[in-house]
């Protein structure tokens, strides 16, 4: 056992443990913060760059490193860069309080963006910027659950800025072509999914152009594929209904 | 005479000849508004004692606290000089760089101007700025040389000395105004020139080159500064004294016995007084005999300074009783000299007679307004006036004719809008009423009563009382006040926030000038807009049409209003009036919803609109602007359309990204527009950011030479592929990539196969489909008309040719091999079906491309694969909407789809369905690519039953499919596959650029290119303006780096060059390069907002977070 003197120890610091049990012993690894996570998710590919040294611990803190028949029993190899990146990927982390203040951060600003690019003015028909509808989510007190897909919160927070500000979703521009003899029919259903029904065309066949909520479009897709068996079909016109270019206030 | 009453100038409005419109131009803090103050206060309307301190025109708070001027306003003085009364409408103007937009408001509506240069610092930036001004609106300038206490006081000059600067001074300008008047010279001479070159060319014979340039042929004397011509003064505006040699002239020669007009010729310039033979005599410098001036004027200045500043008791009694003043007690006792100074010197040499005297004598009354000036008024553009329609023609003569008869045309031009607080108009102000106007309102008000009482008993209607009604609402409160002890609370509350709305609600007065006519409350007038062509008008309308009948057909640019209220402007104060006499200054209420800055009002049509206002500087400052409260944009939106409306300057856009931009001249206008947003206009918080950054990302051609310049050789090659091949671990299944960057893909249900190619096109390309975007997108109106089979609409044939003319276009900018057919083969473009990138199908039966709108007949059999090809449209737009990088839009790059193999999923079909005959071929049909045309064609006849039933069944599997509609799958995988498509290719970002063009004389170019290259601009040219030392840079600049640099660029040239710049075009940065996602950045990318999707780490370096 190597005696433990100032002179001959190798002082770690800014240290995030991984941790894994194996074989009923544990084992650990010495990393540094903000990497593990990048690693996981693929950004960092340096292993150098994620790990403070190569070898593996029983005990991080205290610096005791684990034995070889250990590493042996437990992972069947003594090739201790191969066992931590198998403790990297699969060992647990704990994510400290800066990485999870990061993480919520991206997250928000993720919602704010995918909110900015879902939703317009309908005054304008004009998106609204980032950052004001990050100070928007902010003013409602709006707190991000890291379980939950960006997506997911999003669409909540748009029904909650829905009660303080004028935002609504981007309209999608669709066009209908329907067979005359279902035309009718389909359309009376149709009518509480549509918004504006821009223009209507009876020639040989029904057309229609119209908004709708893109929440809605699946339920329409299927409707109109289910109730003309094929026959009629839908077009996407825009993707999202809004004013194009700059415009200048004269 | 203090405090003329609104009588009295009424009636000297009428007295066109004695009307002088006049403003004060300088450069920043030479005096200008000091001057005014002095000048004011001789009418009384502030007291003498003030003049100076008070700033009467600067009646903004935030132009007191920072103690510069940033609007022009006017005051009416009069001045009575030599049994004459004259009216003197005074335009006090900023001197500040950001706001010369309103010296140009304000140089359009006089007649002549006072030049006001400070005797220390000479000559500045902004005098020659304001010099130009006055030179390109044809106004007669005169000189008044300030702050000559300075050269006493802080200086300590000697009178000699003070001689010798201010002389100099006096060259500098008129060295400004000889190279304005050679420039001038030069140019009409190079535009005969020509017109001469036109028309000569049939002549070859002569051949003598003429080298005069025809400046020796004009005249100039009369142009230039000297005090012996009368236009120059010399003033102290803060001690309250100025003098022209006239005084002095008239003064001595009565002492000398030596006649005034000599005097007046020798009392500037090199002569000195002999003695002994009480004679003038040329001067020799080297004897150092004192120059008249000096010895005349300067010494007895000097000297009265001194005795008061050393306190003289003795000294200065003798002054005041030699010179036969009288000072008050107070001022004599005064311990500061300052007050002392002003208390004699305002007595004895008084500024503001002096400087009415020179405006009276030496400035245009609206009679004398040149024909040039007119002439250059109406000519909008390039036209001559010549050219113009004969009606038009005639308007000159009422300009110059300038008369009040009722026939004579009524010409306005509004040069500005500005806001006012409804509480500061006059009908709004509480005045005493008089006798009768009670009796009539307590009548009325008696009636209203009774009336309400007999409704509350039988239902009698209510009548007309309530339109006159109407009109009494808004004036006064202590009215309602009146009212309300007497009416009903029904009443009462109808009444109250009408009240209080007018209040809240800025007013928009315009600021204007009566050029011809009389302007009457409650005319109807035409408005004409910046564009409008009067020969339109006449071409469509009869002559001898008026302008009170209602059935006008609608002419564009053109509107018909009322004169709702005419003002008289007095500074802060507003008076009413009824009618308005030509050649006078006024203020117009009712022209907000007509007037957006500037226009011209007339009572005839065919009066051309002025030409716009000559702007020295061009917004350049932009910021984003957005409410504190998200809610409140509404408030934020209206607030600046009123900003717009009330600064000639600003200009107020939102862009694409919803982002509400702010454009003003500096940073000083910038905080005045956003104090104005915030407590006028919108009257919300507000914060302020710089705006996004828009980029592009594209892709270009693979690198032919490494990093250190090499060639990159096969070896190299070779292992650029490999390295591609290990990119392609990291691709999801069911991608697939093969050498030269073709991407295949399958949907999630595995039924179809896409393979899609990215390609970079080339510069001029991209060009060309940025240019002729409207004309893709009518294109795509009219396919889509085309496939409904609505063949009735034809297409114009203007647009069809031009149609063809792009087609062409596009073909002979992609030539070569790689793009053989490549534009019969033009699916869409995109994004939003009308960008700058391409999706090209290579498919062998393609038929639906772009040009079918050129065929003009339907493609039926088209519809069939409707639903799969707007599928794959919709993913290429997708695609292009936002690139891998960074989620920009993309641009200049051309996506072909190589093949489209839907043989599984429409073979699924087949196996569910045995008992329908089926053979091979029908699914060839539907893969696209595998069979040739003609047999495709064969099999179309028999399809279209045998697919209906098909998709019939179709429908069915569709919704049982877990991935969802077989459309949005094909979207999705039609994206995906661009996607990995660009990504597999070099890919680049472009950034935004401005041209920058930048005016700068040639003792700063220096500094210029420093900030240029600062901020990784690239000069393109650089060339000398003809006749001046000006110099004329272009060049191109980031958009990421433009923040801040036209500050950066006048404080470091000390306002000696400003840049203008212009949006240009889109550059691919090569610093900007994307490998393997790592953004290395040559660029301070601190602005740009990534959306989240790239951080930066310490060492500059982007990641995609």
């Amino acid at each position: 056992m190597s005696i433990f003197t100032p002179t001959n120890q190798i002082r770690l610091t800014n240290v995030a443990v991984v941790r894994m049990k194996r074989a009923g012993k544990r084992f650990e690894i010495a990393c540094y913060k903000n990497k593990v996570v990048g690693w996981r998710s693929g950004v960092e590919k340096d292993l150098d760059e994620v790990l403070q040294t190569h070898s593996v611990f029983v005990n991080v803190s205290k610096g005791q490193v684990a034995k070889k028949e250990d590493l042996i029993s437990a992972f069947g190899t003594d090739d201790q860069t191969e066992i931590c990146k198998q403790i990297l990927t699969k060992g647990e982390v704990q994510v400290s309080d800066k990485e999870r203040h990061t993480q919520l951060e991206q997250m928000f600003r993720d919602i704010a963006t995918i909110v900015a690019d879902k939703c317009v003015n309908p005054e304008t028909k004009r998106p609204y910027t980032v950052i004001l509808i990050e100070r928007a989510m902010k003013d409602i007190h709006y707190s991000v659950k890291p379980n939950k897909s960006t997506k997911q919160q999003a669409l909540e927070v748009i029904k909650q800025l829905k009660e303080n500000m004028k935002i609504e979703r981007a309209h999608m521009r669709l066009r209908f072509i329907l067979p005359v003899r279902e035309g009718k029919k389909l359309k009376e259903k149709l009518k509480p999914l549509i918004k504006v029904i821009e223009s209507e065309d009876f020639g040989e066949q029904l057309e229609i152009v119209c908004l709708i909520d893109p929440g809605c479009f699946r339920e329409i897709d299927e409707l109109i594929q289910r109730e003309t068996k094929g026959k009629g079909s839908l077009e996407v016109l825009s993707l999202k209904d809004v004013e194009e270019g700059d415009e200048k206030f004269e | 005479m203090v405090l003329n009453s609104l009588d009295k100038m009424i009636q000297l409005q009428r007295n066109t000849r004695n009307i002088r419109n006049i403003c004060i131009l300088a450069h920043v803090d030479h005096g200008k508004t000091t001057l005014a103050d002095c000048l004011i206060s001789s009418n009384g309307i502030i007291s003498s004692r003030l003049a100076g301190k008070l700033r009467y025109m600067d009646s903004r708070e935030d132009e007191q606290i920072r103690g510069i001027t940033m609007k022009s306003s006017a005051i009416s003085l009069h001045y009575e000089k030599d049994d004459q009364e004259y009216l003197i409408n005074l335009i006090d103007s900023p001197g500040h760089v950001d706001f010369s937009s309103e010296v140009s408001t304000a140089v359009r509506i006089c007649d002549g101007c006072i030049i006001v240069v400070d005797a220390v610092e000479g000559v500045c930036p902004q005098t020659q700025a304001v010099l130009r001004q006055a030179w390109l609106e044809n106004i007669r300038p005169v000189l008044v040389i300030n702050k000559i206490d300075r050269l006493i006081v802080e200086l300590k000059f000697t009178p000699q000395e003070a001689y010798f600067h201010l002389k100099n001074i006096l060259e500098q300008i008129n060295a400004l105004t000889g190279a304005l008047f050679t420039s001038k010279v030069l140019e009409e001479w190079a535009k005969r020139e020509t017109e001469s070159q036109a028309s000569s060319n049939s002549v070859p014979g002569e051949q003598v080159y003429d080298w005069s340039a025809g400046l020796e042929h004009t005249d100039d004397s009369h142009l230039y500064f000297s005090p012996d011509q009368g236009n120059v003064i010399f003033t102290s505006a803060i001690d309250g004294w100025g003098f022209g040699i006239e005084h002095f002239a008239k003064l001595y020669s009565q002492k000398l016995g030596i006649k005034t007009d000599v005097l007046l010729k020798t009392l500037w310039g090199d002569y000195y007084l002999n003695t002994k033979s009480k004679k003038i005599m040329k001067a020799d410098q080297t004897k150092g005999k004192k120059p008249l001036f000096v010895q005349l004027v300067l010494e007895n200045i000097w000297s009265l300074y001194e005795a008061v500043l050393k306190k003289d008791k003795e000294k200065i009694d003798k002054i005041v009783s030699s010179l036969g003043l009288k000072i008050g007690a107070r001022e004599a006792r005064h311990s500061d000299p300052k007050v002392q100074i002003n208390a004699i010197c305002s007595q004895w040499l008084p500024i503001s007679n002096s400087v009415l005297d020179m405006v009276c004598q030496k400035l245009p009354s609206p009679l004398d307004i040149p024909a040039e000036r007119v002439e250059r008024l109406l000519c909008t553009g390039a036209r001559t006036f010549d050219s113009l329609p004969p009606e038009t023609q005639e308007l000159k003569t009422a300009f110059m004719k300038c008369g009040s008869d009722d026939t004579a045309p009524v010409i306005i031009f509004v040069s500005k809008m500005f806001a006012v607080d409804a509480k500061s108009l006059p009908c709004n102000k509480p005045r005493p009423l008089t006798p009768e106007e009670i009796a009539q309102r307590r009548e009325f008000a008696r009636r209203r009563h009774a009336e309400k009482l007999a409704a509350a008993q039988g239902q009698v209607p209510l009548e007309p009382t309530l339109v006159g009604n109407t009109s009494e609402i808004c004036p006064k409160k202590e009215e309602t006040k009146n009212d309300e002890q007497l009416t009903s609370p029904a009443e009462n509350i109808t009444l109250k926030p009408v009240i209080q709305e007018a209040e809240d609600k800025d007013y928009f007065i315009a600021f204007a000038r009566v050029f011809s006519g009389v302007a009457r409350k409650g005319q109807k007038i035409f408005v004409l807009g910046p564009k409008y062509d009067p020969a339109e008008f006449l071409r469509r309308v009869p002559l001898g049409f008026s302008a009170s009948s209602d059935d006008l057909p609608s002419i564009p640019h053109m509107a018909c209003c009322t004169l709702e209220n005419l003002y008289l402007l007095m500074g802060r104060e507003l008076e009413d009036l009824q009618e308005v006499p030509p050649g006078n200054v006024l203020g117009i209420g009712g022209l907000q919803e007509f007037v957006l800055k500037s226009a011209t009002l007339c009572t005839s049509p065919s009066c051309p609109p002025f030409i716009p206002l000559n702007f020295e500087a061009t917004p350049i400052v932009r910021v984003a602007v957005e409410p504190k409260h998200p809610s409140e944009m509404p408030q934020l939106v209206k607030g600046m359309k009123l900003l717009n409306q009330a600064d000639p300057c600003v200009q107020v856009l939102i862009q694409e990204t919803g982002e509400h931009v702010l454009v003003t001249a500096g940073e000083v206008h910038l905080q005045r527009c956003l104090d104005d947003l915030k407590e006028r206009f919108a009257k919300i918080q507000i914060s302020v950011s710089e705006p996004i950054i828009p980029f592009r990302e594209t892709i270009t051609k693979p690198p032919k030479v490494d990093m250190v310049n090499e060639e990159i050789g096969k070896q190299q090659k070779i292992a650029v592929i490999h390295q591609t091949k290990e990119d392609q671990n990291k691709l999801p299944e069911g991608v697939q990539v093969d050498a030269d960057g073709l991407i295949t893909i399958t949907t999630p249900n595995k039924l179809a196969t896409l393979s899609v190619r990215a390609m970079p096109l080339p510069e001029e390309v991209t060009q060309i489909l940025e240019e002729n975007c409207d004309l893709i997108r009518s294109m795509e109106q009219l396919t889509s008309s085309l496939n409904e089979g609505e063949n009735t609409q034809m297409i114009h044939e203007k647009t069809q040719a031009k149609i063809q003319e792009f087609k062409q276009k596009l073909e002979q900018n992609l030539q070569g091999r790689k793009w053989r057919n490549v534009v019969d083969q033009i699916w869409s473009f995109g994004p939003r079906k009308c960008g700058p990138n391409i999706l090209v199908n290579r498919c062998k039966d393609f038929k639906s491309s772009v040009w079918q709108c050129l065929e003009s007949k339907c493609i039926k059999d088209a519809s069939k694969y409707r639903d799969f090809d707007n599928s794959i449209i919709s993913g290429f737009q997708l695609a292009t909407f936002s690139g891998p990088m960074c989620e920009e839009p993309l641009m200049g790059v051309c996506f072909v789809l190589e093949k489209w193999d839907l043989s599984k999923f429409l073979g699924q079909g087949v196996t569910e369905k045995p008992e329908e005959e089926l053979d091979r071929g029908e699914t060839a049909v539907l893969s696209r690519d595998s069979k040739s045309p003609t047999e495709n064609e064969q099999f179309q006849d028999d399809s279209p039953e045998t697919l209906e039933k098909k998709s019939k069944r179709k429908g069915e599997t569709l919704l049982a499919d877990c991935y969802g509609p077989f459309s949005g799958q094909l979207i999705a995988t039609m994206k995906e596959a661009c996607r990995y498509a660009l990504q597999v290719k070099p890919q680049r970002l472009m950034a935004a650029m401005y041209t920058c063009e930048i005016m700068a004389t040639a003792e700063v170019l220096g500094r210029v290119y420093a900030v240029l290259s600062k901020r990784e601009g690239r000069v393109l040219q650089e060339e000398m303006k003809e006749g001046t030392d000006m110099f004329i840079i272009k060049a191109v600049l980031p958009v990421a780096e433009s923040f801040g640099f036209a500050d950066e660029i006048r404080k470091r040239t000390s306002g000696l060059a400003s840049p203008q710049l212009v949006f240009s075009h889109w550059e691919v940065h090569h610093l900007l390069t994307v490998t393997k996602q790592v953004i290395s950045v040559g660029l301070n990318f601190s602005y740009v907002p990534w959306r989240g999707q790239v951080g930066l780490d310490a060492s500059g370096v982007l990641f995609p977070a």
